[in-house]
């Protein structure tokens, strides 16, 4: 009878000593104790790839070619084209916010593809702004970014490796695209037969 | 006996050590002139600092007015190295700068291999610049 009440308390306990003790930490986002995953891109890929490509464009003074400075730069599609589903913004964003804080370029928030505003909000501030001061600035930018993410997967054994190439193109009014960056990562692990 | 095995042993490492060495060759009038600059330097992992150092640091400004950084590496060893490295930006004031997002790039040099990585500032008032280097996997 003793033991009928005994064992039940201590698994009650041992469940609720194991439910506090976790080993949850913080650690530095982009930093060397981030997870690495072959199978999908890690927050650490988007951020590597974001800023080369936003160094080597401000580099190459595309954006400086302007009439009136900073660029105003309109986002156009990138094509996720790597087996897993993947918001874009994860490196479109980090993009934004580097050329914004360079003070190269800045980016339109009220034209966007298929004539969807990302802030509808702006986009209606923005046509009465129009209306009032009887101008049209709709539609206004001097570049258009689109790009592409490309999943290569290889197999030797139980070795996998995953590459994820980054396209950006930099195109301007005239359809011609001024800049063009690549950026390659590359993960090899080695993982069970099952999936990859 | 135990001897014969050493030095198989032995011998076993040294072949296999050399398929990781690099062989190069470059032009030996070289055109462009390199903007040296002199560097301060913090090791507290000698044991990186062994395997892979930094020969040397130039910088360049890049046509929309940012710093370029480029630092050569070597490695002294005749194997393989891990290494992860990323760059800091300081403006005149000596506060950093585009540190919001910055990730920890892996990257690795064969025996013997001379490399450089490059870096490009994130803004134009990044006026100065400090690398870390940490020991791969």
């Amino acid at each position: 009878m003793k033991n009928k009440i005994i064992i039940p308390l201590i698994a009650a306990s041992a469940v609720f000593i194991t439910g506090c003790a976790t080993d949850a930490h913080y650690v530095a986002t982009g930093g060397t104790q981030n997870i690495v995953n072959v199978g999908q891109i890690n927050i650490q890929d988007y951020i590597q790839a974001a800023n080369t490509m936003t160094g080597e464009l401000l580099a190459s003074g595309a954006l400086d070619r302007v009439k009136n400075p900073p660029a105003i730069l309109a986002i156009s599609r990138i094509v996720n084209n790597t087996g897993k589903q993947i918001d874009t913004d994860l490196l479109v964003k980090k993009i934004r916010v580097a050329l914004l804080q360079s003070g190269k370029a800045v980016t339109t928030t009220t034209f966007g593809l298929g004539g969807q505003a990302e802030d509808p909000l702006a986009s209606g501030m923005q046509q009465k702004s129009d209306f009032l001061n009887d101008k049209n600035t709709t539609g206004k930018a001097d570049f258009s970014l689109s790009g592409k993410i490309i999943q290569l997967n290889a197999r030797a054994g139980n070795t996998t490796q995953a590459t994820y190439s980054f396209q950006l193109s930099l195109t301007d009014t005239a359809g011609l695209a001024v800049w063009e960056g690549e950026k390659e990562i590359t993960k090899q692990g080695t993982q069970g037969s099952i999936g990859f | 006996m135990k001897t014969k095995i050493a030095a198989l042993f032995a011998v076993a490492l040294a072949v296999a050590g050399c398929h990781d060495t690099m062989n190069s060759v470059e032009n030996a009038q070289r055109e462009g002139q390199r903007n040296m600059v002199s560097d301060s330097r913090v090791v507290s992992d000698t044991s990186l600092n062994r395997k892979v150092g930094v020969v040397g640091v130039n910088t360049a400004m890049t046509p929309g007015g940012f710093l370029k950084v480029q630092v050569e590496l070597l490695n002294r060893t005749g194997s393989l190295q891990n290494f992860n490295y990323h760059f800091e930006w300081f403006d005149q004031n000596g506060m950093q700068v585009g540190g919001s997002s910055t990730a920890v790039i892996a990257d690795e040099i064969a025996g013997k291999e001379d490399k450089y990585i490059s870096a490009i500032a994130p803004t134009e008032v990044a006026k100065d610049f400090r690398l870390k280097l940490i020991l791969g996997q």
